[in-house]
């Protein structure tokens, strides 16, 4: 499997140092049950869905996230965060299948 | 004499097959991801009391017209200081084959305690989250969607 599609957006675009700011995710993602049939071949497509998100900011993790099939497809995770100042909020998740992947923003406050 | 012994062998294993699949299908331990929701919030809580509060909003459509995709949003009053803050949120959709769509563990660097995500909604339902605060206190909240499509399968 390729690359995925991936995206880290943060609300509002300025922002100070002390300020709370939201941090959203989002990754193009299947999120496939286990319960779905392929309408061609007539399988059943199998789970494949994300088991765990991690926001980290400058390597220390702030929100650790299971989830389930029950999201949906491309799903967005949206959390808020408190600037402490200068540096990169990276995010990584894991699938059931195992693939891992990850994407980072720097952050830089005005004032 | 080969062949004879080979067909014997095969004969054992469909036997055995066919006696071991339903005892297996029996016995396999029910994991967190196939339980009620009853069960799966005693799994988290384990027996502690659940207070519905006021203190939890969500912000979920009341009629959503896709069931693949819906927006929840939950929000949580809290100081998030160090020793005063929301440990976790978990989100469940009452009605899905499986019932766990999130659980999130927050800390102090959050600033507000807030998740949203979108979920899939299988039929008309009540999402329901369940938060736990650092005191070790459980609060919920729920409400009910109405869904026009289904969005699983």
């Amino acid at each position: 499997m390729g690359k995925r599609k991936s995206l880290i957006k943060i609300k509002p675009k300025k922002y100070k140092t002390g300020e709370i700011v939201k941090v959203s995710f989002m990754v193009m993602h299947p999120m496939d049950t286990g319960m779905r049939k392929n309408k061609k071949t007539g399988k059943i497509v199998p789970a494949h869905y994300i088991n765990e998100v991690k926001f980290m900011f400058n390597g220390k993790v702030f929100t650790t996230m299971k989830t389930w099939e029950s999201l949906s497809t491309n799903p967005v995770f949206t959390v808020n965060f408190k600037v402490p100042g200068k540096g990169k909020i990276t995010v990584s998740y894991t699938d059931n299948t195992g693939e891992s992947q990850e994407k980072s923003k720097k952050i830089k406050p005005k004032g | 004499m080969q062949r004879r012994s080979f067909l014997r062998g095969l004969g054992l294993v469909a036997v055995a097959s066919t006696v071991s699949t339903p005892t297996m299908l029996l016995a396999a331990p029910k994991g967190p991801n196939e339980l009620n929701i009853d069960l799966a919030v005693k799994a988290i809580t384990g027996a502690k009391a659940v207070v519905k509060s006021e203190k939890v909003h969500m912000k979920a459509p009341e009629i959503a017209e896709n069931g693949a995709v819906v927006p929840v949003t939950v929000t949580v009053d809290s100081p998030m200081t160090d020793d005063d803050y929301i440990k976790a949120i978990h989100i469940f959709a009452t009605k899905n084959s499986n019932v766990r769509c999130a659980d999130v563990m927050l800390t102090p660097m959050n600033g507000i305690a807030m998740f949203a995500t979108r979920v899939k909604l299988g039929k008309s339902q009540e999402i329901m989250a369940l938060v736990e605060t650092s005191k070790g206190e459980f609060l919920s909240t729920s409400q009910s969607v109405k869904v026009t499509i289904g969005g699983c399968g």
